[in-house]
């Protein structure tokens, strides 16, 4: 409560002085355990500020939103560390510029909220390598576990039947902040790759092709997985795609506003023989 | 509607023996939108042609799909035929039911089925087809050539000589490479400076030949015609432009017992040095790691001895950027290190050497003066064995390949030592006695017959010292039993391979190369002479263990292709290159990134009032070498490759 009652002064603040022009947080939602985005532009919208431990979603995604950073005024925008890492992704990728960023950062451990020190997103590499060498022990669940001691056969028959139940209603890309393309390739038809029916092959090209869309650049913040209307286990998917991309190449996604994006980047001295 | 026009090539029984091409016509002729089917036994031929064209002009053909060999034997030839009918020759597809089906199949019916779905879809993929016009790039006359042995020189010297400038780039402070170092050449016994050096001089005085030595190229960038080359220039700590290669210095430097590189550690030189008597450009540099000023900080003989103030420690390395149109890789090769074999104790015995070093006892400019004196003593050998094939032609230590001019300088070795040492003898142990070429064989009989070479058909499995004198234990495998020879000194006839940093340097300028390292021509046959990329030509043992006559007319052949390069203004490129589309560009610049020839740009999109909405990635027409990084990278499918738009490759995926 202390944290939320000194953030909503600071939010005040800055929107009074014109240091920011908006702050994203969140508010409470439909159920206790629920929290919706709040886009806070005046003093009584700062009001409505909660940050507890629900306060779960990745805000990051809302601002690409088209047009909202194009005044190149500045947006505050609250963010768990994973929030923190996709706004140097976005900023990697020119999805927007990182100075325009005010964070107010935070963290929780069970039911406790502390706020993370810092407004400029470069203020947290400290914090993010850190996060890289010693990854958060994430509580397996039992799912996990069972997933890991399948051979590939049954692996792939798993997914099957996760996927059977997708729905293609695409609300894990429209949750994503990594998602920003003005035109998904399923949204392309000419020629129509991925099959928009729901059935299980086109929900598997649809799910395979999202995998590695994300890999080196999903930071398991989680909102697919929360989106997902059928309950599909997807960050464990993204999760596995991190841990290729960091024993392969050393690549933890979000590091810094300037990381070369993993697979785009090539070094000349690669030893395998397809680089000419 | 789509009119197209299938034409079904038997290629005499190539094709015909395997896929019935008169069910593929009629199933072809079937396919919606084809409106005409045809067989014939050489579409490649005159007439073939002549009635591809008529076929197109009758019945006003949207797109062809000739049904043949592969694309890289005939596309260019019916693309032609193409635009001669007046369709554009891009319309034109080749199914390749020859390579890819005919030629790796044995059942009659499934590979007529195979060629039916591979002309399939092709078919599906033509109708899809764009007009394209080709791309035109100027050419910058101006040829570059890595390697100042004998290719290089040749190849520079045959660009030169007809009018267009060339620069020469050597890493070592002298011009020469490997030839410089022989004593006598097959198979006219000739001396090998005697017809070396002249060239270089020739070189070095060319007007149009600008001779970087101890230079090294340090990148390229570009693509054929238009390479932006980057040279380091390696610091000489000798101002070249006072020199006057007195050779002051050398007498003075006190550090005078650095094994000479040139003579194969069998002679010595100082470490300010030129590599050879006869260098070019006869100026000294300076070894850094051998100097005593760059070792202790004390010394400066040289610097004290020079009177035109020519020595100068504070020298960098310099770059130079060159625009060049067409690059010569002449870097040459090296001998393998003869360590792998234990058994033959190199290293180990100082009289046994490789046939390099002797080639260097036997030169009048060498160590001995020309004199063979083993190395150990000094003294003249009088029994001498030579190890052919050792580590060629050896898949268990040495490498898999023949080195080519062994069985040729072995012979030669035989015979100048013959000519040296009247009483001495000669042993050759041999696996085959390779000398096919002009007067090749006669030499090796020469040897035989009138210089008395032994020749033993059999391995050496041994070499020992015992009492001052080495034991060669082999087998003569024509009598059929082990046979040991005493002798003085032995010579091993090591292998070529590739240059250390072969593999590297490949990657740096992008070329391909093989699994020893040696550069891969484009065609074993038909192209040997250009390399993987357009523009980059082979010359000389980078591409395979080679002799002069071969090395040297490999580099004309090059200077001809890079003259017909130079022929004319402008290039006419495949216009398969990446195209974006800016509306769902998202500006994530991977591609960029991705690509491997910097050929995508930012591009702004600004309103009527000239703000700026937004930037998008944009491809330079001029650069873009159509490789597809950029269209695989694309997560939103915005990048498209005109040519394999992602609609024809649907297209002909479905139509299979």
């Amino acid at each position: 409560m202390i944290t939320q009652e000194r953030y909503r002064t600071t939010v005040k603040e800055l929107l009074a002085n014109g240091s920011i022009k908006m702050a994203i947080g969140y508010r409470l939602g439909s159920t206790p355990d629920r929290r919706r985005p709040l886009f806070i532009r005046t003093s009584e919208e700062a009001d409505q500020l909660v940050l507890d431990s629900t306060c779960m979603t990745n805000l990051s995604g809302y601002l690409v939103t088209e047009g909202l950073l194009s005044d190149e005024k500045k947006v505050g925008i609250f963010l768990r560390p994973e929030g923190i890492r996709s706004i140097n992704i976005l900023a990697a990728e020119y999805q927007l510029n990182a100075d325009q960023i005010v964070i107010f950062g935070f963290d929780s451990t069970g039911r406790d909220v502390r706020p993370l020190d810092g407004r400029n997103v470069g203020e947290f590499s400290k914090l993010l390598n850190e996060i890289k060498e010693h990854p958060l022990q994430i509580v397996k669940e039992p799912l996990h576990w069972r997933i890991e001691k399948m051979n590939a056969k049954e692996r792939f028959d798993f997914w099957q039947e996760e996927f059977s139940r997708c729905i293609k209603c695409y609300a894990c890309r429209q949750a994503c902040p990594m998602c920003y393309c003005r035109r998904c390739i399923v949204d392309s038809n000419q020629p129509q790759w991925i099959n928009t029916s729901s059935h299980t092959l086109g929900n598997f090209e649809w799910n395979i092709v999202r995998a590695f869309h994300l890999s080196g650049r999903c930071v398991q913040c989680g909102n697919c997985d929360r989106a997902c209307p059928v309950n599909i286990p997807l960050r464990l998917i993204n999760q596995r795609m991190a841990n290729e991309v960091l024993d392969g190449f050393d690549h933890f996604a979000g590091l810094s506003p300037t990381q070369e994006p993993v697979l785009a980047s090539f070094k000349k001295d690669d030893t395998e023989t397809f680089i000419l | 509607m789509a009119k197209i026009g299938v034409f079904i090539c038997h290629c005499g029984e190539n094709i015909a023996a395997k896929v019935d091409c008169t069910k593929l016509a009629a199933a072809m002729g079937e396919h919606p939108g084809v409106a005409v089917s045809v067989e014939y036994k050489y579409f490649c031929s005159d007439p073939g042609q002549e009635s591809v064209k008529k076929a197109i002009r009758d019945n006003n053909l949207t797109g062809i799909v000739i049904a043949a060999c592969s694309p890289r034997m005939h596309e260019a030839t019916f693309r032609k035929a193409c635009a001669e009918a007046g369709l554009n020759p891009y319309l034109c597809e080749i199914a390749n039911i020859r390579e890819q089906c005919s030629w790796v199949h044995t059942d009659s019916d499934m590979a007529t089925e195979k060629a039916m779905d591979i002309t399939r879809s092709m078919v599906e993929k033509v109708k899809r087809n764009n007009i394209l016009q080709p791309i035109e790039v100027p050419v910058t006359r101006r040829a570059l050539v890595i390697g100042g042995g004998i290719a290089g020189l040749q190849a520079a010297l045959d660009i030169a000589n007809a009018g267009q400038e060339v620069v020469l780039v050597e890493r070592e402070p002298s011009l020469g490479g490997h030839m410089a170092q022989l004593s006598e050449t097959f198979p006219t016994l000739d001396c090998s400076q005697c017809i070396m050096t002249p060239r270089m001089v020739e070189t070095a005085q060319h007007p149009k030949i600008r001779l970087l030595t101890y230079a090294e190229v340090e990148s390229v960038d570009g693509y054929i015609g238009n390479f932006k080359v980057r040279i380091r220039m390696k610091s000489r700590y000798v101002d070249m432009s006072r020199c006057t290669g007195c050779g002051d210095c050398i007498t003075k430097c006190p550090a005078k017992k650095i094994s000479s590189e040139f003579d194969c550690g069998l002679g010595k030189r100082t470490a300010i040095y030129t590599p050879f008597a006869q260098s070019v450009p006869n100026m000294p540099v300076i070894d850094t790691a051998s100097c005593i000023y760059f070792k202790n900080g004390k010394c400066k003989m040289c610097q004290k001895s020079c009177q035109l103030n020519a020595i100068n420690f504070e020298m960098q390395d310099e770059f130079i950027d060159l625009e060049i149109g067409a690059i010569v890789v002449a870097t040459g090769f090296q001998i393998q290190n003869t360590a792998v074999y234990g058994e033959y104790g190199y290293g180990k015995f100082p009289d046994v050497i490789t046939g390099l070093q002797f080639e260097r006892l036997a030169s009048a400019s060498g160590p001995t003066a020309g004199k063979i004196l083993r190395p150990s003593d000094g003294k003249e050998p009088q029994n001498v064995v030579f190890i052919q094939c050792a580590g060629s032609r050896d898949p268990s230590k040495g490498v898999r390949y023949c080195s080519k001019i062994c069985c040729m300088y072995t012979a030669k070795h035989a015979m100048l030592y013959a000519h040296k040492v009247h009483g001495g003898k000669t042993h050759i142990f041999y696996m085959d006695i390779r000398a096919a070429g002009k007067g090749y064989d006669e030499f090796t009989r020469r040897a035989i017959e009138e210089d008395e070479a032994s020749y033993i058909r059999g391995r050496v499995s041994k070499v020992w010292q015992e009492n001052g004198k080495l034991m060669v234990r082999g087998v003569d495998t024509l009598l059929g039993k082990p046979v040991t020879v005493v002798a003085d000194m032995v010579v091993l006839a090591t292998a070529m391979v590739p240059q250390s940093d072969a593999k590297e340097f490949a990657k740096n300028i992008g070329i391909a190369y093989d699994e020893y390292g040696f550069y891969n021509e484009a065609h074993l046959k038909l192209r040997p002479v250009e390399s993987s990329t357009a523009g980059v030509f082979l010359a000389g043992a980078c591409q395979s263990p080679k002799d002069i006559p071969d090395s040297i007319s490999q580099a004309s052949a090059t200077a001809s292709k890079v003259l017909a390069l130079f022929s004319k203004e402008k290039l006419e490129r495949e216009p398969v290159i990446a195209i974006n589309n800016e509306a769902t560009c998202a500006g994530c610049w991977g591609c960029v990134l991705a690509c491997p020839y910097n050929a995508i740009e930012k591009k702004d999109i600004r309103d009527r009032s000239g703000r700026l909405i937004k930037q998008v990635a944009f491809v330079n027409p001029g650069l873009c070498q159509g490789c597809g990084t950029c269209v695989s990278f694309c997560r939103s499918n915005s990048l498209d490759l005109a040519g394999f738009t992602e609609k024809q490759i649907f297209a002909e995926v479905m139509g299979l």
